[in-house]
C-alpha cells in the first residue's frame, strides 16, 4: 500500500504513559509500521512532520495557551483521537477541579503561583471536536491496536459501552467486594479486561463512566461496605471528577 | 439404567482414569469461592462445593467463542466448530435443569451448531444436593431440587461411598473397565433411601406461593411500580445475568488484523441489564430504563421461557442474588409482587395504566 495514513502524536498535560504504551504495542505489533506512517511522535522519533491525517492527543488541556495548539491540530487532522484518561476525562489532573483554583495554585507553587499559567484541566473534547476516544490510565495496548485497525478500515474506533463487571464476571473473578475492598466496576466502562479486579484490587474508574450510570446506587454500595462520605467522594474523584461534576450540573 | 456404588477412596483413581480419556472439569476452590475448572489433579476436585461463581454452562456456551474465521483476500470463510470430549463432574441439580432449558433453546428453530458440538461431546455427571448450598438458593420452590432425566451419571453422597445412577450410555462409558465399583447391597439401598428422606426437610420453600402461579402473577405485574423501585437501586452492572445458568444472550462482533485481510467473527456473553443492550440501528433504545430492563429479566425468568419452551427460566440457583451488590433477588421480587397482588395493588395499577 502506498497511501499509508499519516499519523501524529501530541501530548498535553499528562505523564506520557499512554504514549509509552503505544511504543510498547509497536514492539508487539511491528506490522503497525507497515500500516501507518508516523510523522510526529516525540516519544519515539525526532522528525516533526506537519502533514498528518490522524492525530492522537494525549493529556488534558490545563491552560489557556494549550487551546490554540489544539485548534491547529484540529485544523490539520481529519481524525482526532483522544488517547488515555487525561485526554478523555481530564484525568487525574482534574481532581483539583472541586477546589478553588487560587488555593490550589498557592499550595503547589507557593509564592510563585502567579508565574505559572493554569486553569481547570479539561478533556480535549471541551476544546476541540474529538472523533474517537481510547480510554484508560494508561490505555490498553490491545485496544490501541484494535482502534488503529478500525481507523484503517475507515470506521471510528468502537468500544462497547458496558460496565466493567461484565468483563470481570466473564473471567470469573471473585468480586473484590467479597474480599473487603470497594470497586467502581458497576459504573466504569469495560475494555481493560478488568485488570485491577483480576489482580485483586478495586477498579478506580480510569476508563470513565458508562452511559447513564447509577451514581447514587454506587455510593450506597460503597457506604454499605464501610466507606465514609469523604472516602466515597475521594474514590469518585480520582478519574471521574469532571464527568461527575457534569452529571451534577445536568441534575 | 442401573445403580452402582463407588467407594470414595476410589474417586481419585476414577478421575485419573477419566483424565486419560477426556478433558475433565469440575468444581475447584478459588479465593474462598468455587469455579468450574479443568481438574489437573484429583485432589483439586471439590464435589461437596456450595455453588460456583459461573455455572457449568460455560463449557457449552463459552464466554467468548470464535464462530468463523475469514480471509478477505481469498474470500474464504471457515466455520470454527470446536469440541473436546469433556466430562463435567459435580453438576448440581438446578444447573442440570438449566442445561435442559439451554438444550431446548439451542435445538429450537435454527439449531446452534456451536452449542450442539460442545453438548454432544459433553458427559454430565450430576450430584445430589443434600443441604442448601447457600442462603440465596430456592431450588425447592422452583422444583429443581431433584435431578431431571438428562444426566449421564448422577452421584449421591452416601458417607464413605457414592451412589452412582447410570442414566445413559454416555454415562455408562465413564465406568466401562473401571473396576472399583460394585452393585448395591440391600444396606446400600437402605442408606440411599435414608439420605434422600433426610435431605428434604433441610430445604425450605422460599416463595410464598406455588411456582405454578408465577406466570400469572407476572402477567398482572406489567405496570407494577415495583419495577421503578428496582430500577432506582439497580446499577445496571449485568452481573445477575452473567452468573445465571439460563441466560444465553450474546453479542456478535467481527474483528480483522492490521493487514485488514484476516479476521474472525466472535460472540461474547451479553446482558439485557446493561444500558445499550436494546439499542437498535438508528440509536433507539427500546428498553431505555433500568426499570424496564429489570421487568424484562424477571418476566423472562418467570414467564416468557415457560411460554416459549415449556420450561421455567429460573432454576432457583440464587447466583444472581449472591452477586447483586444492591440485593435485588428473584425471591424478594416475586414475593413482593405476590404481597402487592394480595392487597389488590397489581390489579389497581393494571387498571390505571
Ligand atoms: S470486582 Fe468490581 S468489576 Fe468485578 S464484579 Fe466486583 S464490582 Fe464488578
Ligand atoms: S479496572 Fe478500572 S482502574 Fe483498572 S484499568 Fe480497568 S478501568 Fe482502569
Ligand atoms: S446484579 Fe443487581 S445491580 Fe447489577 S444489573 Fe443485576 S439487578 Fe442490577
Ligand atoms: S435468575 Fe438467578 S436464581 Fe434464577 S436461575 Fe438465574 S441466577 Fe439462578
Ligand atoms: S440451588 Fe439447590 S439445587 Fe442448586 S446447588 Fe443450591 S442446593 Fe443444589
Amino acid at each position: 500500500m502506498s497511501a499509508k495514513p499519516k499519523v501524529a502524536f501530541f501530548e498535553f498535560t499528562s505523564c506520557e504513559g499512554c504514549q509509552l504504551t503505544v511504543v510498547d504495542s509497536l514492539q508487539d505489533h511491528p506490522e503497525l509500521l507497515d500500516a501507518v506512517e508516523i510523522v510526529q511522535f516525540r516519544e519515539a522519533i525526532s522528525e516533526k512532520g506537519e502533514d498528518y491525517a490522524i492525530a492522537f492527543i494525549e493529556g488534558s488541556c490545563s491552560r489557556p495557551s494549550d487551546e490554540p495548539k489544539l485548534q491547529a491540530i484540529r485544523q490539520q487532522a481529519a481524525i482526532v483521537v483522544a488517547l488515555g484518561a487525561c485526554a478523555h476525562l481530564g484525568g487525574i489532573n482534574a481532581i483539583r477541579n472541586r477546589m478553588p483554583l487560587q488555593e490550589v495554585r498557592e499550595y503547589v507553587y507557593g509564592d510563585r503561583a502567579e508565574w505559572f499559567e493554569t486553569y481547570e484541566p479539561r478533556p480535549i473534547k471541551d476544546v476541540i471536536k474529538v472523533d474517537a476516544v481510547i480510554p484508560g490510565c494508561p490505555i490498553d495496548r490491545r485496544e490501541f491496536i484494535k482502534a488503529v485497525t478500525h481507523l484503517l478500515q475507515g470506521r471510528m474506533p468502537f468500544i462497547p459501552d458496558q460496565p466493567l463487571c461484565m468483563e470481570c464476571k466473564l473471567k470469573e473473578n471473585i468480586c473484590v467486594y467479597t474480599r473487603g475492598k470497594v470497586c467502581l466496576g458497576p459504573i466504569t466502562l469495560a475494555g481493560c479486561d478488568a485488570i485491577c479486579p483480576t489482580y485483586g484490587d478495586g477498579c478506580e474508574g480510569c476508563r470513565g463512566l458508562i452511559a447513564n450510570p447509577n451514581i447514587e446506587a454506587m455510593r450506597q454500595v460503597m457506604h454499605e461496605h464501610g466507606l465514609t462520605d469523604e472516602a466515597i467522594d475521594a474514590k469518585l474523584s480520582m478519574f471521574l471528577t469532571n464527568q461527575i461534576m457534569a452529571l451534577e450540573e445536568a441534575g | 439404567m442401573s445403580f452402582k456404588i463407588m467407594p470414595k477412596a476410589a474417586l481419585p483413581d476414577w478421575v485419573t482414569w477419566l483424565k486419560n480419556r477426556y478433558r475433565v472439569v469440575g468444581p475447584t476452590a478459588r479465593q474462598g469461592q468455587y469455579v468450574f475448572a479443568e481438574i489437573a489433579s484429583p485432589d483439586e476436585l471439590v464435589l461437596d462445593y456450595p455453588t460456583s461463581v459461573l455455572p457449568p454452562k460455560k463449557y457449552l456456551l463459552p464466554q467468548r467463542e470464535t464462530l468463523f474465521t475469514f480471509d478477505a483476500q481469498s474470500m474464504q470463510m471457515k466455520a470454527n466448530i470446536e469440541w473436546e470430549p469433556t466430562v463435567i463432574l459435580g453438576v448440581h441439580t438446578c444447573d442440570m435443569h438449566a442445561i435442559r432449558l439451554l438444550d431446548k433453546v439451542h435445538a429450537t428453530g435454527y439449531t446452534d451448531q456451536h452449542y450442539q458440538a460442545h453438548r454432544q461431546h459433553t458427559t454430565l455427571v450430576s450430584i445430589e444436593c443434600l443441604s442448601p448450598c447457600m442462603e440465596h438458593s430456592f431450588c425447592k420452590s422452583m422444583g429443581t431440587l431433584t435431578v431431571p432425566e438428562d444426566y449421564d451419571l448422577h452421584l449421591t453422597d452416601l458417607g464413605d461411598s457414592y451412589g452412582v445412577d447410570v442414566g445413559s450410555e454416555k454415562g455408562e462409558a465413564l465406568l466401562q473397565g473401571f473396576t472399583a465399583i460394585w452393585d448395591p447391597t440391600s444396606e446400600d439401598y437402605q442408606r440411599i433411601n435414608k439420605v434422600m428422606a433426610e435431605k428434604w426437610p433441610r430445604f425450605s420453600y422460599r416463595l410464598n406461593f406455588d411456582v405454578t402461579e408465577l406466570p400469572d402473577l407476572l402477567a398482572l405485574s406489567n405496570n407494577s411500580s415495583l419495577w421503578n423501585e428496582l430500577g432506582d437501586i439497580c446499577l445496571g452492572c449485568g452481573q445477575c445475568t452473567k452468573v445465571c445458568p439460563t441466560c444465553y444472550c450474546f453479542d456478535v462482533r467481527d474483528e480483522v488484523d492490521l493487514s485488514l485481510t484476516k479476521g474472525e467473527r466472535t460472540r461474547t456473553w451479553d446482558s439485557c441489564q446493561i444500558d445499550r443492550f436494546a439499542t437498535v440501528a438508528g440509536g433507539h433504545n427500546f428498553r431505555s430504563t433500568r426499570a424496564l430492563r429489570n421487568r424484562h429479566r424477571f418476566m423472562r425468568k418467570g414467564k416468557y421461557h415457560l411460554e416459549a419452551y415449556g420450561l421455567i427460566g429460573c432454576v432457583g440457583c440464587g447466583r444472581c442474588a449472591a452477586a447483586c451488590l444492591v440485593h435485588i433477588t428473584p425471591v424478594d421480587t416475586f414475593n413482593e409482587l405476590y404481597r402487592r397482588h394480595k392487597k389488590g395493588e397489581l390489579l389497581e395499577e393494571a387498571k390505571q395504566a
